[in-house]
């Protein structure tokens, strides 16, 4: 591999869960400032605040690419402003941004943001949103398709294909939400859960019940990344971004590149593979696969890809309990979109938030003890493409 | 779909009464035609399943877009389909969907495919969701949903 050029020294959350009077400008500012303590640095350090666009519109996106953040939080030797948005692959696209800017010598440091406020929109307009959002306005939602009908067909073809059960599907939910548990930010960290409770859940869109849908959610995290080079001198313990690799396929599922979806792993695999590869580590060296999942099936087809189980066997594995706390591969330790919550475009940077708290030694209940690596992936629209980074604390031979 | 027996109130009552719902919230979202889609929804009104052949490649896109997604060639034709698809795969929705299709629940989504290459989310009736099976074979029904769109469907052959 190359030397890695990047790292993070410092991430901020705040606790998600349904918090209407908690405003998504409240919530950038004090995960801004989290994350600014954390890396051990000071505002005035900042050079360029990159916020990730409110993925149900609001004023807030016009502030912030108008330069609110920087103002309020006063980073007064600030120079660049940006808004990313690519829907759930927002945490990457944000990031490649930011490497951009750390690449052209403009600054070492820039502050990453998210913030989202659901809870501002009422039911109706969130699943009308979201039934717009994962489906085609001309060829799809006239006919009724919603995000949860999107999942549950391919929820259905996976099961059908691969001999996947319903129960190794609500099994995903309970390994999440056990990771949960140990979150004090999880919204769901209060909240025990079992595979009979998800299957006797009320059913949503067959075969999908109420608990294998995740909840949308109010929620921020933000993180500050620097050179490599600069960490090692500022930062005792930074995460170096050891390898990426990235991947489309389409806009509309009825598109996607591999035809038969029990096999979507066919368009992951060579994408974990290339990330490895850079990275000049391998599946077995990871300690941790931190995925994004938002829907159980979309977690196992992220586990057949990443290469620690046989394609097709992912469900078998978490119903056996390996990949909650306490297993040998542990998955999504934060709970992730199911038990974490849902904060749009902000699930990828809460997945992408634990992965450094993990490697930093940071993750208190919920720390995978030793934890040196680990790939973390996220994707967005209707599944429309893939992301993988392999992260470190140390750089490997 | 809106009927209900007597003494119960429809779901759109009791939306109207519990939310302050009004019809406006109701209405069907309707697919727009671009000016490269129009020619399928126009065939569809006149109950024919067409899809986009590029003239120059022979590939079929669907949906359609304005240049042939293979070849970027712009000269294309459109087809009759054989009216003829296998289901892929299903969903049922049952709950927690947008106003305008809270009446219609439960409901069926598919992915269904095309001999003639092409995939479609569409819905499937004329059939319970328990007889449903991931590759039976469908042939396409015409639905006129408003005055002026008819959306294709599809049900089961023999059904």
């Amino acid at each position: 591999m190359g030397k890695p050029e990047f790292a993070i020294i410092g991430t901020g959350e705040v606790p998600c869960g349904i918090y209407p009077k908690r405003s998504e400008f409240e919530i950038a500012y004090r995960v801004a400032k989290l994350a600014i303590e954390d890396a051990g640095i000071t505002k005035d350090q900042i050079g360029a605040a990159l916020t990730a666009a409110h993925i149900m519109g609001s004023e807030y996106n016009t502030e912030m690419f108008f330069g609110r953040l920087p103002e309020a939080i006063g980073a007064r030797n600030c120079k660049i402003v940006a808004t990313t948005i690519s829907g759930g692959a927002s945490s990457f696209s944000i990031r490649k941004t930011a490497e951009g800017i750390l690449r052209s010598g403009e600054t070492d440091y820039v502050l990453v943001v998210h913030a989202q406020r659901f809870s501002q929109f009422s039911p109706n307009e969130q699943a009308t949103f979201f039934a717009h959002a994962g489906a085609d306005l001309e060829w799809e939602v006239p006919y009724g398709m919603t995000y949860n009908a999107l999942s549950a067909m391919v929820t259905q073809a996976y099961m059908a294909y691969t001999g996947t059960t319903l129960e190794q599907v609500a099994s995903v939910c309970v390994a999440c939400r056990k990771w949960a548990n140990l979150q004090p930010n999880a919204m769901f960290r209060d909240k025990t859960l079992t595979v009979e409770e998800v299957l006797k859940s009320r059913m949503v869109a067959y075969p999908l019940t109420a608990l294998m849908c995740n909840v949308l959610a109010d929620g921020g995290s933000a993180y500050v990344m620097t050179t490599a080079e600069n960490a090692r001198k500022v930062c005792s313990k930074p995460v170096y971004v050891l390898g990426e690799a990235s991947g489309y396929s389409h806009r509309s599922i009825t598109k996607s590149k591999v035809r038969d979806l029990d096999r979507m792993h066919e368009f992951y695999a060579p994408i974990a593979k290339a990330a490895y590869e850079r990275a000049g580590l391998g599946p077995a060296d990871m300690d941790i696969y931190e995925i994004y999942g938002s829907y159980p099936v979309i977690s196992l087809m992220a586990m057949d890809a990443m290469g620690f189980v046989e394609a097709g066997r992912s469900g078998a594995l978490v119903a056996s309990g390996e990949t909650s706390p306490g297993g040998k591969y542990p998955v999504s330790t934060n709970g992730e979109a199911m038990a974490f919550g849902h904060t749009g475009t902000g699930v990828g940077f809460s997945v992408f938030v634990e992965s450094v708290r993990q490697l930093q030694g940071k993750a208190g209940k919920a720390q995978v003890d030793g934890a040196r690596f680990l790939v973390e992936d996220c994707g967005g629209g209707a599944f429309m493409d893939v992301h993988f980074t392999v992260l470190g604390n140390q750089i490997p031979n | 779909m809106s009927t209900s027996s007597a003494g119960t109130p429809s779901i759109r009552e009791m939306l109207k009464e519990k939310l302050g719902c009004t019809d406006q919230d109701f209405l069907k979202p309707l697919p727009h035609p671009t000016a490269w889609s129009r020619p399928f929804w126009e065939a569809a009104k006149q109950h024919k399943l067409v899809l986009k052949k590029c003239k120059l490649c022979g590939h079929i896109d669907h949906p359609p877009y304005l240049y042939c997604t293979v070849c970027s060639g712009e000269d294309a034709e459109w087809i009759e389909a054989s009216g003829k698809a296998r289901l892929y795969a299903y969903a049922v929705n049952t709950y927690a969907v947008p106003f305008p299709f809270m009446e219609d629940l439960p409901y069926v989504l598919a992915m269904v495919d095309l001999p003639e290459g092409p995939r479609m989310i569409s819905n499937v009736v004329g059939c319970s969701p328990k007889e449903l099976k991931n590759g039976m074979e469908l042939e396409v029904i015409f639905d006129q949903v408003s005055p002026d769109v008819v959306l294709p469907k599809w049900r089961p052959v023999n059904g």
